[in-house]
């Protein structure tokens, strides 16, 4: 019993990290178009950030949030900018942004090899070993801490995308970019901006990770994996329909442990990748990511 | 990424005499001169990649499916050979083309992922690649696990490999530009074109999909034998790991998606870079790749081909 919630507690964690990774490569590919291959780099870069804040100026991992984000975001502008605008959009653009945004991941990868070393890092803070008693069971106070961010992003993401003028714009030119530069919304913009809010939730998603888990340059492959897993099964129609299939695909790898050897276990979420985009390219809900 | 048709017909046609004085040269090049064995070795591993690299370009180039995954084939290919050698003494030829029947038919297993298209099907390939590369090294039995499979270690073999890459990359060199010249190769562009118009003028995408991705596979699991034979000793992780993959995609793309000589060109340029530059700093590998890749994308999208066409276009204007 203790067993199966420690098993519960994890999967609900897990769920709310993948939850966050998949928000920001959710919006851009709904908005855009492009699958962003560089958000595992991205995931990674926001954990090193997070790490050099805590070790160089010991600032907590919980209050450099705000750094982490805004540099997370400054890195979408630049990349947008300087290198996504020039893609071809949509179906023929495909394998072009696929490539070059992995072309991206690589340079990231390499840069934080170069700077920091191939070494396993993580964020240690003076509560990361304190745990509180839930259930018969222990938890620590800094996965609590993370899953109760990870619940706030997405009510405060919806709360963006519904209520928000920026929000209306986003989602219009999600739907219709020609008609919003009738309406006179700047496109450019839009796309501009989205693509920095998607890599500042990959950057939180990556500092949150940090504090939990160990880290090294490769750091974000996997994680990027299952983000896709999680967009394609929760489909683009709404934040919470992600939040759901991230708490599927989290419960299916963790309790994998009860009936598979440890070794093979993270191989449940490639598997799961093929087998979503196989059976299921629809998603749950029926809101078709893939065109 | 579309031609027009006059470079196409370039491309797909380089004179065959040129093709086959080149061939012919490198096989006497070590009888004629004293090469020592270090240029012997690299010749032979380019051989090898760009035999890999050409069949990885009929299923990315040709039919547009940029697969991330296929070192699982290379693996595959690899471990089947070693197995028949250790197990049942097979000569190493035989055990090879064994291996690469048994990638060709491992291939097909990826039937049901061809109807993904663009990064939804790249996507699928990297979940299938690291899958197997978990499942093969967990698979202690069949591949050693961890700590691999020696080869009795063959100098003679060794050296023969040569030839043998060498005879393998002319014919895949030679299937690449009878493919594009065939109604086959239209078929392939038509797919790669428009699945959807290629199914109403009756070119079925299932079929031909399915018929690329078995040849593909499988010479790509004919040079995973060779490179088992070659070094004579292979371990799940490397064989399957996601860099052999990447290093096919690299090797298409940056010597010209599409086209019959940019594989090659692509593998040239890439040994050349990793034995030359890299060889003093390897730690930059990763992100030079992914530099090229990036200028590539945005600046020439086919490649060192695109670039030795615009001075050929150049050159002529003058």
């Amino acid at each position: 019993m203790a067993r199966f919630v420690d098993l519960a507690f994890s999967a609900i964690l897990l769920a709310g990290l993948y939850a966050t990774m998949a928000y920001g490569l959710g919006l851009i590919y709904g908005v855009l178009r492009v699958v962003n291959l560089a958000h595992g780099g991205v995931i990674m870069a926001g954990a090193y950030i997070g790490w050099v804040l805590h070790e160089r100026a010991g600032l907590d991992p919980y209050l450099s949030i705000p750094i982490v984000l805004v540099a997370c975001f400054a890195i979408g502008i630049v990349l947008y900018r300087l290198l996504v605008r020039h893609l071809p959009r949509g179906a023929a653009g495909g394998p072009a942004s696929l490539l070059l945004l992995f072309g991206v991941w690589l340079v990231l990868r390499n840069a934080a090899y170069l700077i920091f070393t191939g070494d396993d890092q993580a964020i240690r803070t003076s509560y990361s070993t304190r745990a509180l008693p839930v259930l018969g069971s222990y938890v620590s106070v800094n996965r609590l801490a993370v899953l109760g961010i990870a619940m706030v992003t997405p009510v405060l993401l919806h709360w963006l995308l519904r209520r928000s003028y920026v929000g209306k714009a986003i989602r219009a030119v999600a739907q219709n970019p020609d008609s919003c530069t009738l309406a006179g919304i700047d496109v450019e913009r839009i796309y501009t901006l989205t693509f920095g809010i998607g890599t500042a939730l990959a950057g939180l998603a990556g500092l949150l990770s940090a504090t939990i888990f160990a880290f090294n340059p490769t750091f974000g492959s996997a994680e990027l994996l299952k983000a896709f897993v999680v967009v394609v099964l929760g489909g683009l129609g709404s934040i919470y329909g992600m939040a759901v299939a991230a708490l599927i695909v989290a419960v299916v790898e963790v309790f994998a442990i009860l009936v598979l050897p440890s070794y093979l276990t993270s191989a449940v979420g490639f598997v799961m990748l093929v087998l979503v985009l196989i059976f299921r390219p629809g998603g749950l809900f029926g809101q078709r990511v893939l065109g | 990424m579309t031609l027009p048709t006059a470079t196409l017909r370039a491309l797909a046609r380089p004179a065959p005499a040129a093709f086959a004085v080149v061939v012919a040269a490198l096989a006497i090049l070590p009888v004629a001169f004293d090469m020592s064995s270090y240029s012997h070795n690299l010749l032979t591993l380019t051989f090898l990649t760009v035999t890999g690299a050409l069949a990885w370009n009929w299923m990315g180039g040709f039919v547009g499916q940029v697969s991330f995954g296929h070192a699982a084939l290379f693996g595959i290919g690899g471990f089947v050979a070693a197995r028949l050698v250790l197990d049942a003494h097979l000569p190493p030829p035989l055990a090879w083309v064994t291996g690469a029947v048994a990638a060709g038919i491992v291939s097909l297993g990826a039937h049901p992922m061809l109807r993904l298209r663009g990064p939804y099907f790249s996507i699928a390939t990297i979940g299938v690649g690291e899958a197997s590369r978990l499942l093969f090294t967990y698979w202690e039995s069949f591949t050693g696990g961890a700590s691999g499979l020696s080869l009795p270690i063959d100098t003679d073999l060794k050296h023969q490999l040569y030839w043998w890459g060498l005879g393998v990359c002319a014919a895949a060199a030679v299937a690449s530009v009878a493919i594009r010249r065939s109604s086959l190769g239209l078929q392939l562009l038509a797919i790669k074109a428009d699945v959807e118009a290629a199914g109403d003028v009756g070119v079925s995408a299932t079929f031909y999909q399915d018929l690329v991705v078995v040849m593909s596979g499988a010479v790509v699991g004919l040079t995973g034998g060779m490179y088992a034979s070659y070094f004579s000793f292979i371990e799940p992780q490397d064989m399957f790991g996601f860099d052999r993959s990447i290093a096919l995609v690299l090797t298409c793309v940056i010597g010209g998606v599409g086209t019959v000589l940019g594989p090659a060109l692509g593998a040239v340029v890439l040994v050349l870079l990793r034995e030359n530059l890299l060889a003093s700093y390897p730690q930059l590998y990763l992100g030079l790749y992914g530099l090229l890749l990036i200028f590539i994308i945005l600046f020439e999208p086919l490649g060192l081909t695109g670039l030795l066409l615009r001075v050929g276009r150049l050159v002529r204007r003058r």
